[in-house]
């Protein structure tokens, strides 16, 4: 799978930019910027994958990630920084020793992982050196027998129909695992993010707690006072 | 430790000319093990992101990164195996899609505790969410 020509470039734009983008996601001072940032990661992420082949993933990615999970983000970021930010709560990291150690345990494991990871992908090399060596022609002649798309230029890729075989024969079970998860975290968003209002609206509190709600606003409003 | 290399080889100047060139050629050519570095940092700016940031939600948006370093990672060997491999190489883009399912899910989760936690304190900051501290 060596990249050469433009997919190189393309790569390196995309991952220099995915990791500049970590990297001002985890040290902007406003929230909002940290999730705009991290918008901006996801989508070099999703540059990536459509190099390595996956456009299914990469289109996932970008309607399921970012304009879904990222935009509940931003939405919940506006709820509930807003006010935050306003108290000017200045300093952003945590105590000086701590993001010291934080950092130089980082530097340690870039360290240790780029010498795993070269280590491992020499022995890896070795072993499939013959098969790598095929792989550039033998995609191309996959490539050749691709569907042509309708302007002619580009092939269709079969990676969705792939995915979809897998996901529905060999690993249906996880497949369906994840839809009752799906339906857990609904429920369970849905039931945390109710107030006691709505609960009571509904009959769902104990009438206990309600005395006790009622009590401590009639205790602030006599405080505010 | 090929990233390495040409600082070995401009302080060691032995046998420069021959690693400099694999360095070179692995830039002009990045394969398998580029991506897997690249996942890494990511992993590992995300770590460092929850480990260091005092805004709860800063903290979730750290834990998707390290998700997504994760998902690149599966779907670089998944490449991989698709060209030079035995066994199934869609195992990588399967569980790719799980994951993307299982972060959409804690991050409603992640988020709606989140809601609940603001109503109840007033808070994000964590330094200020210690209740359970000892």
């Amino acid at each position: 799978m060596i990249l050469s020509g433009w997919e190189t470039v393309f790569f390196w734009i995309f991952s220099i930019a995915a990791i500049l983008a970590g990297l001002l996601t985890v040290m902007a001072r406003n929230a909002v910027h940290s999730a705009l940032f991290l918008i901006s990661s996801l989508v070099s992420v999703g540059a990536l994958f459509i190099l390595l082949g996956a456009e299914f993933i990469a289109g996932v990615q970008i309607l399921v990630y970012v304009g879904g999970v990222m935009v509940l983000f931003l939405f919940v970021i506006m709820l509930v920084n807003v006010g935050a930010e306003e108290e000017g709560r200045a300093p952003i990291f945590n105590r000086p020793p701590q993001v010291a150690a934080a950092l130089i345990f980082s530097l340690l494991l870039v360290l240790a992982l780029l010498t795993a990871i070269n280590k491992g992908y020499a022995g890896l090399k070795d072993r499939d050196a013959a098969a790598l060596k095929q792989a550039a022609a033998t995609r191309s002649d996959q490539e050749a027998k691709m569907q042509t798309a309708a302007t002619g230029v580009s092939r269709l890729s079969t990676q969705t129909e792939s995915v979809g075989n897998s996901l529905f024969t060999s690993y249906s079970l996880p497949f369906e695992i994840a839809s009752v998860l799906l339906l857990v975290a609904i429920i369970g968003s849905v039931m945390l993010a109710r107030t006691l209002k709505q609960e009571a609206a509904v009959d769902d509190v104990d009438p206990d707690m309600l005395q006790t709600a009622a009590a401590v606003e009639s205790l602030e409003a006599g405080a505010g006072e | 430790m090929n990233h390495l290399t040409p600082l070995f080889a401009l302080l060691f100047q032995e046998a420069s000319n021959d690693r400099l060139s694999n360095a070179i050629e692995g830039v002009k050519h990045p394969d398998l093990s580029k991506f897997l570095v690249i996942a890494a940092i990511l992993f590992i700016i995300g770590v460092a992101g929850v480990l260091t940031r005092r805004n709860l939600l800063v903290i979730f948006m750290s834990i998707e990164l390290i998700l997504n370093a994760a998902n690149l990672n599966f779907i670089a060997f998944s490449r991989y195996l698709q060209e030079t491999g035995t066994g199934n190489p869609m195992a990588g883009q399967v569980f790719t899609v799980f994951i993307i399912v299982v972060a959409a899910a804690e991050a409603a989760i992640g988020l709606g505790i989140v809601i609940a936690l603001y109503r109840n304190r007033e808070t994000i900051w964590i330094d200020e969410i210690d209740l359970m501290k000892w």
